[in-house]
């Protein structure tokens, strides 16, 4: 039945997670983009609160992952700002996946570390989905392996991979050679001190800078059988991938409602010819425009969520996830670029976020 | 707890309605749109299907029931209905748009009165007036005046553009008591068909949703009993403006889920015409271009139709929605134009064949949808107006 209210709990969460993005989050934007990387700090007293350790009890988690509630929770931490928060997310997609497509003693092992009380906030997954030849879409992804023995054998390359250098589980995506769309998808733990890996560490991003990132090129890597979660062309791999997009769609709405509410608070201010500039329809229709187009952003993501959560097959869910972080990347991109319009010079300039949200939003794809 | 699956009452509300668009709306649709004319026997159809069939049964249903969902409803089987033919939609035998503000602003003697005759089985229709010759938009500007004379209203103006003016049994009617009081001297008025001093002036010929009838209507000196003025509910003296605007909170998620049937229409037909129709020596990359472009379409088109359904499922929970409302009517009007005129471009190279002249009748059709219950600019003055409550924006 058509509902489009969170449940109580989920408010609170969304709350707790929003205070803490405007507190906490959105102070730090600029000197974590100076530093490259979240402070230890700040992922400190994230890891305290839960909200990014959602793994199941036993492996001192706060509880396992519901997709509707932690994209309320990314977008609050897009809210706050879009690197910081991929920087999170992309963090937390290492352990989700293990979650999501490994067995028992691997979860066991790599996801504890991340509840651990005093090092946990130190701890970094990562997952490894668009490569050289695409996007975020799993129909895209190109990287294969084969089976040699006790081994497989991996070509390919990857991307972006926030966290790619220093993670621990270090996830990618893959196929098995000879599949195409969403069969034979894998998720592989690679280590990348092995014969035919290349890392390389991004540097002079355009945006997104917070979350630091590396790009991987394999050829002919042998990775042993043991690297493997769970059974390959599963369907824990599909709805890992799906639940990365939507939360990336989650995170760019969020940077989207940043936009929009830094250039509203500035448009009500701002005074030109005597009237705030919003009172003029040039200003005004752009504002609506924005707040339009991030509403239905937001609802196609949060159904995509509503069918995770509901455990949609596998080929609905990975293309409501795609749909879903393909329009929010594009109502952040065009959110943040008319904020800086709306904010006229002073949007060009540092002091304001504005930039460097319109840098993050087009780091996203 | 966000939902995006529909109930089974819903779901059936929809496959019902569904069913009336494909068997009594597609088949007639290219014709009516030719001749501008409906046939009765499409009246007698929708009458009881409508008022006997089981959407009439979902509506008790739905009234029976704790959660009141019939905006819900209304907005599920508008889709269907304009996936149809949205010009046959707006001549569905019913108060149509004279209900709304009859049920918000009239006592329940007044609604009783004006509302019942709709239940007898025959066929009736309604009319909402707003839009005059002289102004549209700025509703408050109108000039169509009622004076109480002893026991009667005395109605004088001229109203434009009204949607089943003609055949209405009854037009709700805006006008003003006093021009100085603006906005706040207009108020709803229940004008019968018949009424002397009530006359029907020209039918125009238009562009898009050629079958829906469209008519001036004129009033010279037209009495009306006084208890025809509907204001029983609230004594304020917005009364009469707030009705004018509250109906739009309710009507536009309406609107916007008939361009979302429009667009979805010529969504699939156009993707049916490149799976079907694609002339042979067709480039593969442009056929790629084309798949890539529609594909995007579909999302936006999803987008749509859960901003409506937003909005819908707020005015049934009685939460404030006018931003919302706005929203989906903008986003569904300026969609509904983009599906419609790509389907025609993408399907210019093909023959003349009947999918092509549906396309190219739903991109007529669709540019309505930028224009009435408040145009595109409107829509976003709303919205901005919400947004930023403490400013004037003019
Ligand atoms: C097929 C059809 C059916 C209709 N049915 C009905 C009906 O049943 N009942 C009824 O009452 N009316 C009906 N209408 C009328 C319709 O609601 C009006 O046409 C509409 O509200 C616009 O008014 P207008 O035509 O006077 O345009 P105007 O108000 O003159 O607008 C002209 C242009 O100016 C723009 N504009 C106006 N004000 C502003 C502003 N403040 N800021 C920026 N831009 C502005 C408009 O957006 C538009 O682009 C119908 C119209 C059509 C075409």
């Amino acid at each position: 039945m058509l509902n489009f209210a969170p449940t109580q709990e989920q408010e609170e969460i969304r709350q707790l997670a929003q205070s803490l993005a405007m507190e906490q989050v959105r102070p730090q934007g600029r000197s974590a983009e100076q530093q490259g990387d979240i402070s230890p700090a700040l992922m400190k007293t994230l890891t305290q609160t839960g909200l990014t350790t959602p793994f199941p009890e036993e492996y001192g988690g706060s509880g396992v992952v519901e997709a509707v509630t932690y994209t309320l929770i990314a977008e609050e931490l897009g809210f706050g700002d879009g690197a910081l928060a991929m920087n999170i997310i992309g963090s937390l997609m290492g352990p989700l996946t293990v979650l999501l497509a490994g067995d028992k003693s691997q979860q066991q092992h790599y996801i504890t570390p991340f509840s651990d009380a005093s090092r946990g906030h130190l701890q970094r997954g990562s997952l490894g989905f668009a490569e050289r030849t695409g996007g975020y879409y799993v129909t895209e992804i190109s990287a294969t392996i084969r089976t040699e023995g006790e081994q497989y054998i991996l070509n390919g390359s990857k991307r972006d991979v926030i966290h790619g250098g220093q993670s621990s589980p270090r996830v990618v995506l893959v196929r098995l050679e000879g599949t195409s769309g969403t069969g034979g998808l894998c998720a592989l733990m690679v280590p990348l001190d092995i014969a035919g890996a290349r890392v390389s560490l991004d540097e002079g991003k355009l945006g997104l800078i917070a979350a630091p990132s590396a790009a991987y090129t394999f050829e002919n890597a042998p990775v042993s059988a043991t690297c493997m979660l769970g059974q390959p062309g599963g369907s824990g791999v599909l709805r890992a991938a799906a639940l990365y997009n939507i939360l990336r769609a989650g995170v760019a709405c969020g940077t989207a409602r940043a936009a929009l509410d830094y250039a509203m608070d500035y448009a009500r201010g701002r005074i030109a010819f005597g009237r705030p500039i919003v009172s003029y329809q040039g200003i005004a229709f752009m504002v609506a425009e924005m707040a339009m187009k991030l509403d239905a952003a937001r609802l196609l993501t949060w159904r995509a969520a509503t069918s995770w959560d509901r455990g949609t097959g596998c080929e609905t869910l990975v293309q409501e996830g795609e749909a879903a972080q393909y329009q929010a990347i594009k109502i952040a991109k065009s959110a943040t670029i008319d904020a800086i319009q709306i904010l006229g010079g002073a949007g060009f300039i540092q002091d304001h976020p504005a930039e460097m949200w319109m840098r993050n939003a087009a780091a996203m794809e | 707890m966000i939902d995006f699956t529909l109930s089974e009452l819903q779901q059936a509300a929809r496959d019902y309605a569904h069913q009336v668009a494909l068997e009594e709306m597609r088949p007639i649709s290219l014709e009516c749109d030719r001749t501008e004319k409906i046939p009765d026997s499409f009246m007698w159809n929708m009458q009881r299907r409508f008022w006997a069939g089981a959407a009439g049964q979902a509506r008790t249903q739905a009234q029976e029931g704790e959660e009141k969902q019939d905006n819900i409803l209304s907005i599920l089987s508008q889709e269907e209905m304009a996936w149809g033919d949205a010009a046959l939609s707006t001549a569905i035998p019913g108060p149509g748009l004279a209900a709304p503000p009859i049920l918000s602003q009239g006592t329940p003697e007044q609604q009783a009165k004006f509302l019942g005759p709709y239940m007898d089985g025959q066929l009736h229709w309604g009319a909402l007036a707003l839009t005059e010759p002289g102004i549209g938009s700025d509703v408050a500007g109108m000039s169509t005046t009622a004076v109480l004379e002893g026991d009667e209203w005395v109605l004088n103006g001229h109203k434009h553009y009204i949607t089943n003016g003609a055949r209405s049994d009854l037009v709700v009617t805006f006008a003003t008591i006093d021009k100085s009081l603006g906005r706040e001297g207009i108020r709803p008025f229940v004008v019968p068909r018949g009424t002397p001093g009530f006359v029907v002036g020209r039918i125009e010929e238009k562009m898009g949703l050629r079958a829906s009838q469209t008519a001036e209507l004129i009033f010279e000196n037209c009495r009306i009993p006084k208890d025809h003025l509907l204001s029983g509910r609230e004594s304020s003296k917005k009364a009469g403006f707030k009705a004018a605007m509250g109906t739009l909170d309710a009507t536009r998620p309406m609107v916007g889920a008939l361009a979302v049937g429009i667009a979805r229409a010529a969504h699939e037909k156009t993707c049916q015409w490149v799976q079907e129709e694609l002339p042979k020596g067709f480039s593969v990359y442009k056929r790629r271009e084309i798949e890539l472009e529609l594909d995007e379409m579909g999302q936006e088109l999803e987008m749509a139709r859960f901003l409506v359904w937003r909005a819908a499922w707020m005015a049934d929970r009685r939460i404030p929605n006018s931003k919302e409302a706005s929203m989906c009517k903008a986003y569904a009007g300026g969609l509904v134009m983009k599906v419609t005129s790509a389907g025609v471009r993408i399907s210019a190279p093909g023959e003349n064949s009947e999918s092509r002249q549906f396309l190219q009748k739903w991109f007529r059709d669709a540019k309505v949808f930028d224009i009435f219950e408040g145009t595109a600019q409107i829509q976003r003055l709303v919205i901005a107006r919400r947004l930023f409550p403490e400013v004037d924006i003019p």
